[in-house]
């Protein structure tokens, strides 16, 4: 037995242990958060897989409570490996830091809090840990180059987290309990009040559809480990508030005949599929790696929500395996960039280009990576959209569907830019002697690719496992014989596919080497009839990568207009205050308690 | 020991510090160091003056008296401790001052009441001349006279209503005179507008931008945090006891709603320092009122703690920073913590405390906040409370983020270590309170209940 309370707290006594290592010695406070996420991962799925953990609170006071659940079970392994992986590069980024004591501490005390919101049993355990999270992993932004991501992410994730504080406390109010079950007693008009307040905290934590305006920024923007760990891990959490939301709630609502589902759900699904179109539009335009990838990562939280809004057996078996295959796919994805960044100080894709020839298992990795992404066999990402797919037609929900599939397609475009322009193409002379990664932060990448590789090859553990959590919510198990997955209209047998796959890739290597070696050129060998060049930049094939597309729609999602008026109008507000009611000028004041007295005599007195 | 001893000792001390200005200063330290002794050792009790139970003055020793008078005391202590320098030439000043806290916060009398209100706000002109901004003190002189004479007016009438001053008294002997609520209306909202001025509620609070902002740190910690709270608390007591807002309560509440919600939004549009943290300190004072109103003690209590404690650290800090650095631009202070990590710590605890994040002794407050609101079922209230702190954590995240991490030069300046430990031991509080608050809570569990007590006792004359 070992008690979640023991994980939680020894986590955080690991955090202030790195602080204060860290303090005069930076790198051996990160080798730390190697040791203690590994030991947190491997505690909870150790003991988590024999059913042994231990829910039982006696140190922490006061109304923090825990459970077991296989539904938290399977969401912090995932980020507990997640964290374990992405550590490994904090050895390397420690010493970019202004406060690498600081980083070391809220790396382990954001981990902390991930796990304590998986295995909280009550809303107000919940609540504190989110809330953990949010303003530990907010300190963890700045500390790259830019800070106002830092202000992006907290205003987001605060919006969150007051929707669901709102959502708890009205649940309170109403049933008298903070459990977590409470929520499922619900009706009617309070019950449809708490869904939308709780889907509002996983839409903004997830980054779908409005909210996913601070993926890119706080992604794109923060350092290299951290953007990892969020696109893995951090997010996530939304993916658990909007599973339960959806599946806890039943409010009192419109049923749907035509698609066969509730309105509120349709709802949702119908925000998912708009995430995954604006996500996927807006990351096919990037040049920077990081960007992309965020809005890829909020696509694919798309995904995951029509996934659950769906609710039915395939569906969220789909939804809890792409929450598994994105997590492997986008950290290997962010890491390998990190190792990009970390050897040419870029990642704007139009800078760089021909990194394969410096740095070919960091391109592997990353092919793998959008493989999976991308939804092609033989990669984890495959089965999941699959089901995801297999679900969707089976509901027959057309503009879903054309989303879901625009999005599959989109992610072509967009994950093969920078395959083509960053790792592939020209190699810039001053990029010459650039190495391969580092053997430390060889590992996590190798360990990511491989994981994403095995469940895309063998999914039958994974479903297993999810079929015991969807168990939890009251749905019955995913058909699955020794090879194969039963869909709705078809089996889909991974081994075959990928043997097939590498079949094909054999066929493809014997060609290669029987065909006659291409002649090596110069890199920059480029010309221009017969005129001299003088930017050559701007011939790299890189530059306007797909510059059809960028004349089509604007860079900046339209719905940071918005928010950036919203904040204009706060400030507005604010200035109209301190213009009619701090002045310098004492007769405005009794101005003020004359008028207010007058109302009052003449409403009640007279 | 009689608390009486509490404003004696101090009035008696400013006599004799005018007498040789040479030892104004230790016998203010002396003062405060008797007031914090018998602050912890007076028992509970109504103590009448000169023996008139009934009809002379009464000072009364419950647990939130005793509460209140723990906090002041001990912050008035350290904030003179911890600015020594700036203390010399208004040592006479502080120990009147010292003496009007703590007859407010104990008088169990309305005249009385007022008389206190008179002498903390006559040293709070004297203190704020401090600033050398002779036009913002007397706006403060003119508005906190207004105040102060609205509320005598209300008095009056309330006296001729009711025949007596006795806090106690006056709700008994409304409920048997049956006096009409309409009769009270006009009385109880003059009341309330007086001391709306000096708690800084909206309309009444026009003084407290020229005051605060240009404050040092001995100034921002006596307005913003002890005499604060000393009004808070005072009016607490009157809102929770005395008064029956019955007609007026929703201007109140609406003035109160405002008030906090024009606190964020003004400290969100700020672009100085102590200009942000003066009008987050109007929005906190506007939120302890409202929840004074809503007969919701023990959360307004804990506000009022964590508000007094936050309120030490980060004004100490920045009247120490704003000195230092002769600037209080937030753009030109960027990245002053990377030289001063102890204070920055210290800063950055409080002003998450603030925010209510967890772990830190805020959150529990706005947790309780909440909780309470909610079984009052006050659905727009608590939403409000969330808008307006959501707001409030933007622009304190924001601030933080600037001062911990600089572009360009950064400015230095010196904390003396007395400043360092002070402020880093509440900071240490800020945080155990955030994870262990059963004592506090403990102590707080009968507060209401005394209340109430005493006026049911006091009624059975």
């Amino acid at each position: 037995m070992f008690s979640i309370e023991l994980v939680v707290l020894s986590t955080l006594l690991a955090g202030v242990l790195a602080y204060i290592v860290s303090i005069k010695l930076p790198k051996l406070g990160s080798y730390l958060t190697i040791l203690a996420s590994l030991a947190v991962f491997s505690v909870l799925a150790y003991f988590g897989f024999n059913n042994n953990l231990d829910a039982e609170v006696n140190l922490i006071p006061q109304f923090v409570l825990f459970k077991t659940s296989m539904f938290g079970l399977y969401f912090a392994i995932i980020v507990s490996f997640i964290f374990f992986m992405v550590s490994f590069f904090n050895p390397y980024f420690i010493k970019d830091y202004k406060y690498p004591a600081a980083y070391n501490l809220f790396y382990l005390m954001a981990l902390a809090g991930t796990i304590g919101v998986f295995f909280a049993s009550n809303f107000i355990t919940l609540f504190i840990f989110f809330e953990i999270v949010v303003w530990t992993s907010m300190f963890l932004i700045p500390l790259g180059k830019k800070r106002k991501p830092t202000v992006t992410y907290f205003v987001f994730s605060t919006v969150g987290s007051f929707a669901m504080l709102y959502a708890v406390m009205f649940t309170f109010s109403i049933t008298g309990s903070f459990d977590l079950a409470a929520i499922s007693v619900l009706s009617g008009k309070s019950a449809l009040l708490v869904y939308i307040l709780l889907a509002v905290a996983g839409f903004a934590k997830l980054g779908a559809y409005p909210f996913y305006v601070w993926l890119p920024k706080v992604l794109g923007k923060s350092p290299d480990p951290v953007s990892a760990v969020f696109s893995g891990g951090i997010e996530k959490l939304g993916a658990f508030i909007a599973f339960m939301a959806i599946l806890r709630i039943s409010p009192a609502s419109i049923y749907l005949e035509a698609v066969g589902m509730y309105l509120q759900n349709y709802v949702i699904a119908i925000f998912g599929a708009i995430t995954i179109v604006v996500g996927t539009l807006q990351a096919i335009r990037q040049d920077d790696a990081k960007k992309l990838l965020a809005y890829s990562s909020a696509s694919n939280g798309g995904y995951i929500l029509v996934a659950i809004a769906m609710s039915s057996s395939i569906s969220l078996t789909g939804a809890m395996y792409h929450i598994l295959a994105h997590a492997l796919a986008s950290t290997a994805a962010f890491l390998a960039i990190a190792v990009v960044h970390y050897r040419t100080k870029t990642t704007k894709i139009s800078e760089l280009g021909g990194m394969i020839h410096h740095m070919p298992l960091t391109y592997m990795v990353y092919l793998m990576a959008i493989i999976s992404m991308a939804g092609i066999p033989p990669m984890g990402g495959f089965i999941s959209k699959w089901l995801i797919f297999q679900a969707v037609i089976n509901k027959q929900m057309i503009i879903v569907a054309v989303a879901t599939f625009f999005g599959s397609i989109g992610s072509f475009l967009y994950v093969f830019r920078p395959l083509a322009a960053l790792f592939l193409g020209q190699k810039l002379p001053k990029y010459k002697g650039v190495k391969e990664a580092p053997f430390l932060m060889m590992i996590p990448l190798i360990i990511l690719t491989l994981g994403s590789f095995y469940i895309g090859v063998i999914p039958n553990q994974v479903i297993d496992f999810s079929n015991k959590v969807i168990a939890e919510f009251g749905f019955g198990p995913l058909l699955m014989n020794e090879f194969g997955i039963q869909g709705a209209n078809g089996t889909l047998s991974a081994p075959i596919i990928a043997s097939v796959f590498g079949l094909g890739v054999v066929v493809i290597a014997i060609i290669f080497f029987i065909l006659p070696k291409s002649r090596k050129v110069g890199l920059m060998d480029t010309y221009t009839s017969g005129e001299f060049i003088y930017t050559e930049e701007l011939l790299h094939y890189s530059a306007d990568f797909y510059a059809p597309f960028e004349r089509l729609y604007p860079a900046k999602p339209l719905i940071s207009k918005v928010y950036a008026m919203i904040k204009e109008k706060v400030n507005e507000l604010g200035r109209f205050f301190k213009y009619w009611f701090f002045t310098n000028k004492p007769e405005v004041t009794v101005l003020w308690i004359v008028l207010i007295l007058t109302l009052l005599v003449w409403g009640d007195i007279l | 020991m009689n608390p009486v001893l509490l404003i004696a000792i101090p009035l008696l001390f400013a006599f004799l510090s005018i007498m040789n200005k040479k030892f104004a200063r230790p016998l203010l330290l002396v003062a405060l160091l008797l007031d914090v002794y018998l602050v912890f050792t007076i028992s509970k009790g109504l103590y009448s003056i000169g023996g008139f139970s009934q009809y002379g003055i009464n000072l009364l020793v419950d647990q939130y008296s005793l509460i209140g008078l723990m906090v002041v005391n001990v912050v008035f202590f350290l904030t003179v401790v911890t600015n020594c320098k700036e203390v010399k030439r208004l040592s006479t000043v502080l120990l009147v001052a010292l003496a009007g806290v703590n007859g407010l916060l104990l008088t169990n009398d309305l005249f009385n009441l007022f008389v206190f209100l008179e002498i903390v706000g006559i040293s709070a002109y004297l203190i704020t001349s401090g600033n050398k901004r002779p036009l913002a003190t007397f706006n403060y002189l003119v508005q906190g006279t207004v105040g102060s004479g609205l509320y005598l007016l209300g008095l009056i009438l309330l006296y001729s209503m009711t025949g007596t001053l006795n806090m106690a008294l006056i709700l008994p002997t409304i409920v048997d005179k049956a006096i009409p609520l309409s009769n009270l209306a006009l009385p109880f909202m003059l009341m309330f507008i007086g001391l709306g001025v000096e708690a800084k509620l909206l309309p009444f609070n026009s003084w407290v931008k020229g005051v605060l902002q240009n404050a040092n740190a001995l100034t921002s910690v006596l307005i913003a945090g002890v005499f604060a709270t000393t009004i808070a608390l005072t009016f607490g007591r009157l809102l929770s006891t005395v008064f029956v807002l019955g007609s007026i309560s929703n201007i109140v509440l609406v003035i109160l709603a405002v008030t906090m919600l024009a606190g964020e939004v003004a400290a969100f549009a700020s672009k100085r320092i102590r200009e942000v943290l003066l009008f987050s300190a109007i929005a906190q004072s506007g939120l302890i009122i409202l929840l004074f109103a809503n007969g919701l003690v023990i959360p307004a209590i804990m506000l009022i703690i964590a508000n007094i404690v936050s309120k030490y650290i980060l004004f100490t800090i920045t009247g120490k920073m704003v000195d230092g650095t002769k600037t209080d631009e937030i753009e030109s202070l960027q990245g002053v913590f990377s030289k001063n990590k102890l204070v920055g710590f210290a800063f950055t605890v409080a002003s998450l405390s603030v925010i209510g994040l967890p772990l830190f002794f805020g959150f529990i407050v706005k947790l309780n906040i909440l909780t309470s609101l909610f079984s009052q079922y006050q659905l727009f209230l608590s939403a409000l409370i969330l808008v307006v702190s959501l707001i409030e954590g933007t622009y304190f995240v924001k601030l933080l983020i600037k001062l911990w991490y600089s572009v360009g030069e950064v400015k230095t300046f010196k904390v003396d270590a007395l400043v360092k430990v002070v402020t880093l031991i509440f900071a240490l509080g800020l945080i155990v309170f955030g994870v262990y608050t059963k004592p506090l809570t403990d102590s707080l569990m009968t507060v209401p209940e005394e209340m109430m007590e005493a006026i049911a006792e006091r009624g059975n004359f």
